[in-house]
């Protein structure tokens, strides 16, 4: 398990983190969600004691992540947020570089693996794309079946396919009573696999909850294409939440009122719908204010 | 130390070394094929239609008459600087300040091996691939001068040489290596530790120019590597050796101990 007390780290720049505290059990999925800049990494970067804290400790294990991260990784996965490796090798030696260093002798978790991330490890890492290198990345992070795993933006270029492979991956591994952490900047890559998870905002963290409350608490944007301006002004008046309105594009903000949205959809001749995309800070309004319209 | 890193360490920079090697090798066996004590008068002739400053800056001022004296004077106050030089700094760099620079550091931190044997391998590599490529330079040094003029090396003169020569080294490696560990981009790194031992180097060509420089040896580390002296058998060759391994000691824990403590941004 993780856990985080009090835990403070600023940079000279005024950015870091202040004092967090939480903790993730065994069997559990945490999600650290919060936009680029956040203060994730920084989290991270505590948690496998590569930077000393200002205030606070955190521990994995009961062990201290800064003083006995040695004994840690033992027991740790981790894959970073920018992955490099050591470019001049081929998957295959790097793979099994890992294994050595970690004294690992056997190697049939980490070919079942590659098998199933369908890797390809005979080519040199440089010559690698970057899904290639994250699937490389992933198979290391997994391959000395550790206890607790940190995983910053495991799905990030990753193709849909390998991302459900994933997923998979994360559930049996939390079946097995694993302690996960996984970071992100998209909500739907947390509500696919955690349990709970924790909002950070400018390094604070400004929610822990479970993931089903928070995703009442996630605003869509939904872009409604209708047949006239009379029926613009019909869902104008129908009481949803309205944003901007072109032409005869109509933006309707939904949180979890979806049956009054479909019913005022039903007085009008709908050409189309769109879901539009939009970033953590529009999605969890209700956490990072208002001033991040 | 760890063993699987020491072996990848060695296969990503034995091919530098070799390289380094091969050109300190070739410049060797021009040197030697050089010598011709006959003909010894006509190259102080030549090196006479030089300015004599530059002559003496590359230390041509110091020719002996024998081959030891010779080889002191023409590769050991110049290439047997510059290139192992070229050597700690490229080398010195790649070891740490590569790794953090680019990420890699975090997949060595993630495995379950401390920072202080992660980086104390790095430094055995740099101290061990140096004392090597200097060994091989000294053997090839003995083979050549055995092959071309049997006989006429001091052997036991050579060696006090190369060993004066490696101990620079062990000492100036360490100053690279304490830069590599001590900062976060590779381009500090190669400031501070491409550009103190490049300083130094300069420094001890200008005051080899004459004597109105002579007291720039207060500021450089190569004063302590002084071919004639050590041939000639003078008894501060002692003293200096032991400052240079006194360097080379404070330079490497110094580094290790930053590195164990430091923030790491990987």
């Amino acid at each position: 398990m993780i856990s985080v007390k009090n835990l403070t780290k600023t940079y000279k720049n005024g950015k870091g983190i202040f004092d967090l505290s939480f903790s993730v059990q065994a069997g559990e999925v945490f999600g650290y969600l919060g936009p680029n800049g956040a203060g994730k990494t920084t989290t991270i970067r505590q948690l496998m004691g590569f930077t000393n804290a200002d205030k606070g400790s955190c521990a994995i294990n009961g062990l201290d992540c800064r003083r006995q991260a040695k004994q840690i990784q033992r027991s740790l996965g981790y894959l970073p947020g920018e992955i490099a490796f050591f470019d001049e090798m081929t998957g295959t030696q790097f793979l099994h570089f890992m294994n050595d260093m970690r004294g690992v002798k056997d190697r049939k978790r980490m070919n079942g693996l590659i098998e199933r991330f369908d890797l390809e490890t005979k080519h040199k890492i440089r010559r690698m794309s970057k899904g290639m290198k994250q699937k490389l990345g992933l198979v290391a992070a997994f391959a000395h079946d550790p206890s607790v795993y940190i995983l910053d933006e495991p799905t990030s270029g990753l193709d849909p396919l390998m991302q459900k492979i994933f997923i998979d991956l994360v559930r049996e591994e939390k079946a097995r009573g694993k302690t996960i952490l996984m970071s992100s900047h998209h909500f739907d890559e947390i509500d696919r696999t955690c349990d709970r998870a924790g909002v950070i905002r400018e390094g604070r963290l400004v929610a822990v909850e479970d993931v089903r409350s928070l995703k009442a608490s996630q605003r869509k944007v939904f872009l409604v294409t209708v047949g006239s301006q009379e029926e613009v002004a019909l869902l104008r008046a129908s009481g949803l939440e309205v944003g901007a309105v072109t032409d005869n594009h109509v933006e309707i903000i939904v949180r979890t009122d979806y049956d009054s949205f479909v019913r005022a959809l039903a007085n009008c001749r709908v050409t189309g719908i769109d879901v539009l995309s939009q970033d953590l800070e529009q999605v969890f309004m209700k956490y990072y204010g208002q001033e991040a319209q | 130390m760890n063993l699987t890193l020491f072996r990848v360490t060695a296969r990503l920079n034995w091919l530098i070394g070799l390289i380094i090697f091969a050109v300190m090798l070739m410049y060797m066996a021009t040197i030697i094929s050089m010598f011709d004590p006959e003909s010894m008068q006509g190259l102080l002739a030549m090196l006479e239609t030089l300015p004599p400053g530059l002559v003496a800056a590359m230390g041509f001022d110091k020719l002996g008459t024998t081959l030891t004296s010779f080889l002191a004077g023409n590769y050991y106050g110049f290439i047997a600087i510059m290139f192992p030089m070229i050597y700690c700094i490229i080398i010195a760099n790649r070891l740490v300040a590569r790794h953090v620079d680019s990420g890699s550091m975090a997949y060595l931190l993630s495995t379950p091996n401390s920072r202080v044997t992660i980086v104390t391998t790095q430094a055995l590599y740099l101290l061990g691939s140096i004392t090597v490529l200097l060994g091989l330079v000294t053997a090839a040094g003995i083979a050549v001068s055995q092959a071309m003029f049997p006989g006429r090396l001091d052997t036991g003169g050579f060696l006090r040489l190369n060993l004066m020569t490696l101990l620079t080294f062990y000492a100036i490696s360490g100053i690279c290596f304490f830069f590599s560990c001590i900062f976060d981009e590779t381009k500090y790194s190669l400031a501070y530790g491409a550009g103190i031992p490049i300083a130094f180097f300069v420094i001890n060509m200008l005051a080899n120019v004459s004597e109105r420089y002579a007291w720039l040896r207060n500021f450089t580390i190569f004063t302590l590597l002084n071919p004639a002296q050590i041939l000639a058998g003078d008894p501060f060759t002692v003293t200096a050796g032991l400052i240079l391994t006194g360097i080379a000691l404070v330079t490497y824990a110094a580094a290790i101990m930053v590195f164990n403590r430091r923030n790491l941004p990987i």
